[in-house]
């Protein structure tokens, strides 16, 4: 059911980019028919098979480094409040610095590998998880919090018992935002050193003036976002069944 | 945060703020704050204090400023003729900067405008697309343009010579092109650098297959310098070496022309079909003639022209590689070396960037 509605939406988009160059006949090379596209794609099995792949597990490891990392620093600030006023600041900081301007130092210490991907999807993810998460634990109910205090529960048994499940629909609103993130900080990587990888595709493609190319590497890119961001819903339905999400 | 917001929100609520504004005293005693009624005119026509008489004057004053303006841009009726370079202003664009601060488009009657672009690989298809009237691009790159379908001429040549090179360090592994076997060679986004390897490694027994490489995206040197790669290629022989040195390294060079490639023009002028025949631009190209010789006669003076146009570039590494450069300009711009051209189509097609070897005349024209 919801593959049939994502490809009906997909199928939909198609058809108004079909429209647009039937309209407005644009040169190939501006903007190519969705038809080229996917020739394109066809062509080139090295974009699914091997380009796809690697921005999908730069992007995969830097999602689950980066939840990790995020997780932690949150616990880390309300179990020790006073470690909150120094690394808050740095957490800022490490998103006020664009990852874009560190990606090329990144290469020079990690080389060419995943590494410096991996590393660039992290720094993206763990802000918005950390952010999330460390709110989510701050807005427990008091009220629940002074009967705990009251049973005498100690800080750690009110973080694991009371803290944690509050905040686990913050943390789920965060990974949510991470997800669409990772393959843009995995892409901006790629684009500063690579030998594979969808960012490595679209520059080469765009050197040579390639824009089919360029195109069919954005659409899987779009594709790998939207079956990511759908995998962390999939994960998280189940997370926190006393906090249904309602529609009406 | 919060008490900013409510500061802002009550001087928009308070007309008190606006009223001082439509004509009563600015020296009134401050007006309590009043609710806004239905029949007040709203805040915008209120804030309005001018009358229909400065109105009238204004307009008057600006279509007679605009009749004005054009009147002296007919005067003057230079035609104006926008050039994308091919990367940000360096001393490969040196008769181009020149002759338009020594006046020579002016003395043919040309306002050229230059153009930085942000990307490479962008000025070609800004030319197809009708943004721009020429772009500096690369022979090598125009096949590959040409293949995709952009609709591009090639009209006239700035560096005559190829420029990039295949650089590893004096002190590294790598002495020789053979000694590439098993190692890293960085690259630029530019369409053609992996043939181009692939040609070097061949004439020295090599196969492409035998090295690694990662494209760097124009960070080259530092990739160089931290030893990440053991050589890059496309880096040019009068700019990268340059930095090179600057760093402290001591760049090995090989030329792709003594290795195999065969010899093509580093920077050309490209335009689209539609201009093929446009008037400027043997005007331009006869402009840019004439900067060369300027340069050619007295390379100091040039370079002091250039210098107060760029005062950014006025530096001990851009006069280096200015030296380097000032030598390699295209003296006779507009001239075309067909077999050549015919020559580097074959190699494209040799390794594969084209299929087959488009009729010269169809990308490249001589403007007489």
């Amino acid at each position: 059911m919801l593959l049939l509605r994502a490809l009906l939406v997909a199928l939909g988009l198609f058809v108004l980019w079909q429209a647009v160059v039937v309209l407005f006949a644009p040169a190939p090379y501006i903007l190519p028919p969705p038809a080229a596209v996917l020739a394109a794609l066809a062509e080139r099995p090295s974009l699914w098979q091997g380009d796809l792949l690697t921005t999908l597990s730069e992007a995969a490891i830097g999602l689950v480094a980066g939840t990790a990392l995020g997780v932690l620093l949150a616990l880390a600030m309300v179990i020790l409040p006073p470690l909150r006023r120094i690394l808050l600041p740095v957490t800022v900081v490490s998103q006020a610095v664009p990852v874009f301007a560190i990606a090329p130092i990144l290469v020079l210490w990690l080389g060419f590998g995943l590494a410096p991907k991996i590393a660039m999807a992290t720094i993206a993810i763990f802000f918005p998880v950390t952010s999330a998460f460390h709110d989510g634990l701050l807005r427990t109910d008091p009220q629940l919090l002074d009967l705990a205090r009251l049973y005498r529960a100690g800080r750690f048994a009110q973080v694991r018992l009371l803290r944690i499940p509050a905040a686990l629909p913050s943390l789920v609103s965060g990974l949510r935002v991470a997800v669409v993130y990772a393959p843009i900080a995995a892409l901006f990587g790629e684009w500063v050193g690579a030998s594979s990888g969808l960012g490595y595709a679209i520059l080469h493609a765009n050197g040579r003036s390639e824009t089919d190319v360029v195109f069919a590497a954005l659409l899987l890119l779009a594709a790998m976002s939207v079956v990511l961001r759908a995998g962390v819903d999939l994960l998280t339905r189940n997370l926190t069944p006393w906090a249904p999400e309602s529609e009406r | 945060m919060s008490s900013l917001s409510r500061i802002s929100l009550s001087a928009t609520s308070n007309p008190a703020m606006s009223s001082g504004l439509t004509g009563g005293s600015f020296a009134d005693a401050p007006t309590p704050p009043v609710e806004r009624r239905e029949s007040d005119p709203p805040l915008s026509r209120r804030m309005t204090w001018w009358g229909w008489g400065e109105r009238i004057a204004l307009a008057t004053a600006v279509v007679a400023i605009a009749i004005a303006s054009l009147g002296a841009s007919q005067a003057s009726a230079a035609d104006k003729l926008t050039v994308l370079l091919d990367w940000f202003v360096n001393p490969d664009h040196a008769p181009l900067v020149v002759a338009k601060e020594a006046g020579y488009f002016a003395r043919h009657n040309l306002d050229v405008e230059l153009i930085a672009p942000a990307d490479a690989a962008s000025p070609p298809r800004l030319v197809a697309a009708g943004q721009v009237d020429v772009a500096v691009s690369y022979q090598p790159d125009l096949l590959l343009q040409v293949k995709e379908g952009l609709p591009l001429v090639r009209f006239g040549t700035l560096i005559g010579q190829p420029l990039s090179v295949l650089v590893a360090l004096k002190d590294g592994p790598v002495k020789s092109l053979a000694d590439l076997r098993g190692r890293t060679v960085g690259y630029s986004i530019a369409g053609f650098q992996e043939a181009y390897l692939a040609r070097m490694l061949r004439s020295a027994g090599l196969a492409p297959s035998d090295v690694r490489t990662v494209n760097l995206n124009f960070n080259l040197v530092p990739a160089l310098l931290a030893r990440q790669v053991d050589a890059v290629v496309g880096a040019f022989r009068n700019v990268e070496t340059v930095d090179i040195r600057r760093h402290g390294g001591e760049p090995l060079v090989f030329l792709p022309e003594d290795n195999g490639v065969p010899p093509y023009d580093e920077l050309i002028y490209v335009t689209r079909e539609a201009l093929r025949g446009d008037p400027r631009l043997p005007r331009f190209l006869a402009a840019v003639k004439e900067a060369t010789a300027a340069i050619a006669a007295d390379p100091a003076a040039a370079w002091k022209v250039f210098a107060a146009a760029e005062p950014t570039l006025d530096d001990e590494p851009n006069r280096q590689s200015y030296a380097l450069t000032a030598s390699l300009f295209a003296a006779d711009p507009g001239r075309l070396d067909r077999d050549r051209y015919d020559a580097f189509a074959r190699f494209m097609r040799e390794e594969g960037l084209v299929e087959a070897v488009p009729a010269l005349d169809t990308y490249a024209t001589e403007l007489r």
